[in-house]
This record gives structure tokens, sequence and C-alpha cells, in this order.
């Protein structure tokens, strides 16, 4: 990669990244009040139950990544409908790329305080299985991949900020509350059709290879290898979408 | 001199269900290198159409678009290395300061970080802002932080820059700053496209002018040009409701307000000062001003809307 490019990267991830969250600290509760608000819920539900308690711990990490598409959608969105700073790096040298890549990855700078925690409370209370440390690093970056690529190809096509207020809590449904990804699947056993249906949710896919690596439920390798192509395609497909749909410049 | 923009039947229409608007209708300008062109017209006249077009933000629905000698639609890389842009209505980060805001741009369009805190500096205080530079955005006033958007473009190193009405909102101290940055960078023999509702901010600044009106470009050249093309060189304004029967016949006549515009030659505006002063009624005349100029090529003042728009003879 050219320096420039890692220039330009380094640039997004800094001004849009390090510096609002070094002046606005409320931005990174902002982050975490999703996963925690979820995790809250079943701690005091389940009366601290430490078998839900891990489970809501992986959704947790799940949605924290999924977050980084929505806020990357509501980003872009601002920047190109509000300040019209798009604008000004497509008609500069830096390419779409580029100009996504510097924002997903200053969006991921956010989560990381909230990934920290989880990472520590998986420690404490989840029994990792062997590389199980490394099948959730390469969930999550595949998770990202296609959080990233959904949330720039929504943006091309919304009209104002307001319009992800709207779709962004729809994606998080969709993607984390309905689908078993802070639950065990076994717990959509009474509803066969939601079951079915929450397998097109590439974040099931993802809880899955998470709460196997966690040790919290059963991850053979034909399943692992499953849940992993799926993932992987479903990245690739969003990420393929991104590149030929969303538009870098109004057609 | 080498032309750096030239649009050929350049056209763009924006769709929509049950509508559709054509803000470029064949347009064919050419920039010369090294010149600050102005570019003129009402609200929807299609200029930051046509900024966003040449800037390569904007896809055309017909006709074409070279800039340094590249098709925008087919070859836009090789355009957007060498330009810079502020858009209309754009606003920077409010989290940051000025510095940070100049140099982080550089730094994404390729600068080393040194170079670029250096250049956002000197930048910074040629736009007088060197007071501000560590305060953020956030803190500053509309002016000031509009200021910040032109020394962002300004700092870059791009021979081309488009600046869609860069001095909107700005008090006369401001806009006179960012005038002369603009000035610098004509003189560095950077080429300049400027969109502006102010026509003294045109006059003051470009070497050649391009009015638009309705999508179509009505006159095209420097100023002098476009002066000796108009038919009446005098503006004769009548107030208090003086009008001789014969006024449409001595030339073109534009109402706006309770005042009525003449624009005519000089015996005849010399006929009218006579016959107001026997009258005992009110009168000023002379040479046209580029505000003239604009009402006689376009029929209406730059600041009208439609709705406003009276006639023209």
């Amino acid at each position: 990669m050219p320096h420039s490019r890692l220039r330009a990267i380094w640039a997004l991830v800094s001004m849009n990244g390090f510096l609002p969250l070094k002046r606005q600290p409320l931005f990174l509760l902002n982050t975490l009040t999703s996963p925690f608000s979820f995790l809250f819920l079943i701690f005091v539900v389940s009366g601290g139950n430490p078998t839900y308690v891990q489970f809501a711990v992986a959704g947790g990490m799940v949605l924290t990544v999924l977050s980084i598409g929505t806020s990357l959608q509501t980003d872009l969105t601002h920047y190109k409908q509000d300040l019209k700073f798009h604008e000004m790096a497509v008609a500069s040298p830096i390419s779409a790329g580029t100009y996504v890549m510097g924002l997903a990855l200053s969006e991921f700078v956010y989560s990381l305080p909230g990934m920290i925690v989880f990472v520590v409370l998986s420690l404490i209370w989840a029994h990792y299985v062997f590389l199980g440390g490394l099948i959730v690093f390469g969930t999550l970056v595949l998770l990202w991949i296609f959080a990233s690529s959904l949330g720039f190809t929504l943006a091309t096509y919304l009209a104002d900020v307001r319009e992800t207020f709207a779709v962004s809590p729809l994606i998080s449904i969709a993607l984390t509350v309905i689908p078993p990804v802070y639950y065990p699947i076994g717990a959509l056993s009474r509803w066969p059709l939601l079951q079915d249906a929450a397998q097109f949710a590439p974040t099931t896919w993802a809880a899955n290879l998470v709460k196997g690596a966690m040790g919290l439920a059963p991850l053979s390798l034909e399943s692992g290898i499953e849940a992993v192509v799926i993932l992987l395609a479903s990245a690739t497909l969003l990420f393929l979408i991104a590149w030929k749909k969303a538009q870098w410049r109004e057609n | 001199m080498t032309d750096i923009l030239v649009s050929r039947k350049l056209g763009r229409e924006y769709r929509w269900r049950g509508g559709s608007n054509r803000a470029l209708v064949d347009v064919d300008l050419r920039v010369p290198k090294g010149v600050v062109l102005g570019l003129l017209g009402r609200n929807g006249a299609g200029k930051t159409t046509f900024v966003r077009i040449s800037s390569t933000s904007l896809m055309p629905t017909a006709g074409t678009l070279e800039v340094f000698g590249h098709d925008v639609v087919r070859d836009p890389d090789p355009v957007r290395a060498r330009i810079a842009v502020i858009p209309q209505e754009s606003r920077p980060f409010y989290w940051l300061t000025p510095t940070e805001l100049v140099s982080y741009y550089l730094r994404m369009r390729g600068s080393a970080r040194a170079e670029a805190e250096r250049t956002a500096l000197r930048t910074l205080e040629e736009l007088e802002l060197s007071h501000w530079k560590n305060t953020q955005v956030n803190r500053l006033s509309g002016g000031l932080r509009r200021r910040v958007m032109v020394a962002m473009v300004m700092a870059s190193d791009a021979e081309f820059l488009f600046l869609d009405e860069p001095t909107t909102g700005l008090d006369p101290l401001a806009r006179r700053s960012v005038w002369s940055a603009i000035r610098k960078a004509a003189h560095e023999d950077r080429t300049i496209l400027l969109t502006t509702h102010y026509l003294d901010e045109a006059e003051a600044l470009s070497d050649q002018l391009a009015i638009l009106e309705s999508g179509r470009l009505l006159a095209h050249g420097s100023p002098a040009d476009i002066a000796a093309r108009v038919k009446y060189p005098y503006r004769v304004t009548l107030e208090d409701g003086f009008a001789p029967p014969d006024l449409e016949e001595m030339g073109q006549v534009t109402r706006v307000g309770n005042k009525t515009l003449l624009f005519t030659d000089e015996p005849r505006a010399n006929e009218l000062a006579r016959q107001a002063l026997e009258k005992g009624r009110r009168i000023s005349m002379g040479p046209v001003s580029l505000e003239d100029l604009f009402v006689q090529i376009v029929g209406k003042e730059i600041s009208q809307d439609d709705e406003e728009a009276v006639s023209a003879a």
C-alpha cells in the first residue's frame, strides 16, 4: 500500500476516531449503551445465571462490531449530506476504498473500549477452546467487513441523516435482537420458522463461532467451517455490493 | 493559453418520480489555465451543478466535460489528484481546531505530517486565522468556520480550485481576507472557478465571467468583452414613479420594487436627465456596472427569485 494511502487512512482514523473520543467522552458511552443494556437485562432476568451471562458477553461482542456498520452509515450520511465532506474527498486524490477504510477503522476505534471490556469479561467467565481467541478475532474481522460494507452501501442511498436514525435500529433488531446472538439457538426450537429465518442472519453464524470459541456451545470442525464459509460469503457479497452499487459520486 | 476545463453541450437533468428539472442545458465553456472564472447566476441557475460535475462529484446526463484533458466521466482519477473544492454550504468537523482541520485534510490528500502542519499554519496566517488556530471549531463564528474551509483548499497543492460561494455569510472584512487568499492563489498560477452571488466580488476577482440562467450559458468572456457585447452602456434609475410615455422605446426597461431601471445609450440618458430636471424629478445615471450587465443579460437582478421577476423589455 503506498505511503500516501496509509497517511490518508491514518488521517481519517485520527480526525474521526481518536480526536472526537478524546474531546467528547460521551461518544464512548454511546457506543457502550446497547451492548451493555442487553448484558444488564440478561444478567438481571437470569438472576445472574453464568450460562446466560456468558451468552450475553458473546452477543455483546457481536453487537459492538455490528454497531460499527450502523455508526459508519450515520457518519457517512452526515458527512455527505450535511458537512459536504464527502464531496471534498471525492474531489481529491483519495479513493473511495481508502475513504471507507479510514472511516470504518475510525469507527473501530470507537468500539475498542467496549470490545476490551467484553474481552475481559469473557476471559473471566468463559473457558476458551484451543485457538479460541484466534477464532473470535477472525470472526469479528469478517463481521466488521460485513457491517462496514452494509453501512457504506446504505449511506449512499440515504438522503438525510434522520433516515439513518430509522434504518439503524431496524438493522440492529434484524441482525442482533431477533437472531440468536444474545441467547442460545436452542431457545428457538419451539419456533422452527424463526429458527430457520435466523440462519439468514450472518450474525447468527458469527455468534455461533464466538460462542463455540468461548466454550459455550459445541463447535465441531464441520459446523465451524460451515459458519466461516457463510460469514466469509456474506462479507464478500456485501463488500462486492458496496464496491459495485454504492455511489462514490452521484449518478 | 491552454484550456484547463472544456465543456461541450454539457447537460444535467434531475429526475424524480413525477417530475424532472434540467439544471444544465448545452453548456459550452472553456476555462484557460491560470484565470479566475466568476460563474454568476441566480439561485437555481445551475452554478453548483456545473461545479459538482467539474469536480467529479456528479455525473452529467448529456455532453462531455474535460479537465486537464481528461474526461471527468470516463477518467476522473487524474483530475481528482489535481483539484480541490469547497462545496456550497459545507461545514468543518466541529470537534477539530483549524490547524487540525487543515493539516488532516492535507494528510488525507497524501502530505507528510510535518509538511502538512507547516503548510496549515502558514495558510491560517495568510487568512488571518492564526489567533484561532488552536480553538475548537464549535467555538468559532459562522464566518470564521467558512474561512477555515477556504484555508483547507487553499493549503492544498491543487492546481484547479472550485470555490462554490466561499464568502457567503462573511462580513465585509472577512470577505476581503478571502479575496486576498484567492488573489494569492491566482498569482501562484492556479486556476479558480468561483461561484458567487456577490457581483462586487466577481468584479474584484474575476479575469473571466460566465453567466448562467435556467441552466443555459448566456454570456462568457472578460468583463470588458461582456460589457462591449451589451447594447446599452448607460444605466438610468428613475424613482417616484417618473416615467415618460416613450420610455419603453428608449432602451431596456426593468422594474425592481418602486424603481425603474432604463438601460440606454448616452444621448437618450442625457435627454431623460433633462426631462427629469425640468419636472423636478429624481433621477440618477452612470455607466453600467457588472450588476447592470447581469440585469441586461438575464433580465432579472441576481438576488431575484423567479416569483419576484418582473418583465424586461
